[in-house]
């Protein structure tokens, strides 16, 4: 059994998937069911890691802060805060967030190198926060998002030599995955809303940039992988059944997600072959 | 002061000179802190540091000593640094934050304040290594030492041999255990010139 659970894909694709979906399916018929997202990814940082919180390493405040987002989610949907001002205030937050969270990594670089990566690293936390959270309110397209950048960061942190963001990222797709079956399994949309988009947004884009400055993700990853929440943005015909809408928009991300992973592979194999 | 005093305390003089504590500074050329870990229950895999700075004081007439040495993780080597036609190498990926997290730990330090002599050589070192924030005791014993007298313009330097072992898992590096070995074997040999 401890052999079994110290497989990695164990850690960071079955057990996820088990468990997000269990939630997922107990939750079904509420917004809650998006719990099912932190739910997953703690499953594999207690398989892989463990719950250690000293010293605070970047790595640490990841998992700090995905919880939060998920309560912070929770509780803007609970009181039934609505608008596009929120979106932008909670997007603007995990931005300035991802500056204490990267500053042990920060404050090794020193005049505009630590500057430049400081307002990049917050600028594509803030932009991909936004942009996922405009899916908030289908179910369906906000799971594919979450598949697309699950897979994104999780094959760019194996090429950029970072099993521990490996395994997250594709513990976020697995979780994203389990929540859109379930979708599709009592064929009805649940709205994401900010119980699901905003920990999503975070945990992708805190993954990816984890995989920048603790691994070697090249910087122009990066804005490749807002593509993929444009992605789910693609029509796709409302009359379609929800498996249907769900195969197509996951495509979408898939496709879009393509990208950043050539990206990486492009800066690890100077060569895209 | 007694004509007998001052006779004692002059031919005490000399010893007091010997008992000076004695500061050594390690010679980075040929101090390389080398390691061994488990590799799938198959074979050892070595590795070490490719530089090392630090310090070593021995009060060898009191029996005591201090060690103070640093280590920049970056200079990890496990002899595949080349990537070939891989994404990377295990050194690239050994300095980041699933191993040595070299970007948010660049450093590695040992110190130790309690040498203890066998005879007239070192023979323990009760030290703590502080890797990636975490620091824990981890003794060394030195299984060889010698120290080359001072001749011409050369300083007398000493050199030897220490072992020691800890788990990684201790200091929070968990990636890869069990299929990467969680006790990690350490060999360091060292020379020290005297300042």
């Amino acid at each position: 059994m401890t052999d079994f659970l110290n497989h990695p894909a164990v850690q960071g694709g079955v057990a996820p998937l088990v468990v997000a979906l269990v939630v997922a399916l107990l939750l079904a018929r509420s917004r809650l069911a998006w719990l099912a997202i932190i739910a997953g990814y703690l499953t594999t940082i207690a398989l892989s890691t463990g719950f250690q919180f000293s010293p605070l390493t970047a790595s640490r405040k990841i998992v700090l802060a995905s919880v939060v987002a998920a309560a912070v989610g929770l509780a803007a949907d609970i009181v039934r805060a609505q608008g596009r001002g929120l979106a932008t205030v909670l997007a603007l937050v995990a931005g300035a967030s991802s500056l204490w969270i990267f500053a042990s990594v920060l404050a090794q670089r020193q005049g505009s190198a630590l500057y430049i990566m400081a307002a990049g690293i917050a600028a594509f936390v803030a932009l991909l926060t936004a942009s996922v959270q405009t899916l908030r309110a289908d179910g369906l397209r906000t799971g594919a998002a979450g598949v697309g950048l699950g897979v994104a960061v999780g094959v760019c942190a194996i090429v950029s030599a970072s099993i521990g963001f490996l395994l997250t990222g594709i513990a976020l797709a697995a979780a994203s995955g389990a929540v859109l079956l379930a979708q599709v399994v009592f064929s009805r949309a649940v709205p994401a809303g900010f119980t699901g988009a905003f920990p999503i947004a975070v945990m992708a884009g805190l993954f990816a940039a984890g995989t920048l400055t603790l691994a070697e993700l090249p910087w122009y990853a990066l804005p490749l992988m807002l593509l993929v929440p444009l992605a789910a943005r693609l029509p796709v015909s409302e009359r379609l059944p929800p498996i249907a809408r769900a195969a197509l928009l996951v495509f979408c991300t898939l496709v879009a997600a393509a990208f950043p992973i050539a990206a990486a592979w492009y800066a690890a194999r100077g060569s895209l072959a | 002061m007694s004509k007998r005093h001052a006779v004692l305390f002059l031919a005490a003089l000399p010893i007091a000179a010997v008992a000076a504590p004695e500061t050594f500074t390690l010679d980075p050329y040929h101090t390389f802190p080398n390691f061994t870990v488990d590799h799938l229950g198959l074979s050892t895999i070595h590795g070490r540091f490719d530089k090392t700075t630090g310090k070593v004081t021995l009060d060898r007439a009191a029996k005591s000593g201090s060690v103070d040495i640093v280590i920049p993780t970056a200079t990890v080597t496990t002899g595949d640094a080349d990537k070939g036609s891989r994404a990377r190498s295990r050194d690239d990926h050994l300095r980041t934050a699933d191993f040595f997290n070299v970007a948010e730990f660049p450093q590695m330090t040992y110190k130790a304040s309690k040498i203890s002599f066998n005879g007239d050589n070192p023979a323990t070192i009760d030290g703590e290594l502080t890797l990636l924030g975490v620091t824990k005791p981890v003794p060394l014993t030195i299984v060889r030492f010698k120290c080359n007298p001072a001749s011409g313009t050369s300083k007398e330097r000493c050199g030897g041999d220490a072992t020691g072992k800890f788990k990684r898992t201790d200091f929070g590096m968990k990636t890869g255990v069990p299929n990467v070995g969680d006790e990690i074997t350490l060999l360091i040999g060292f020379e020290g010139n005297k300042e």
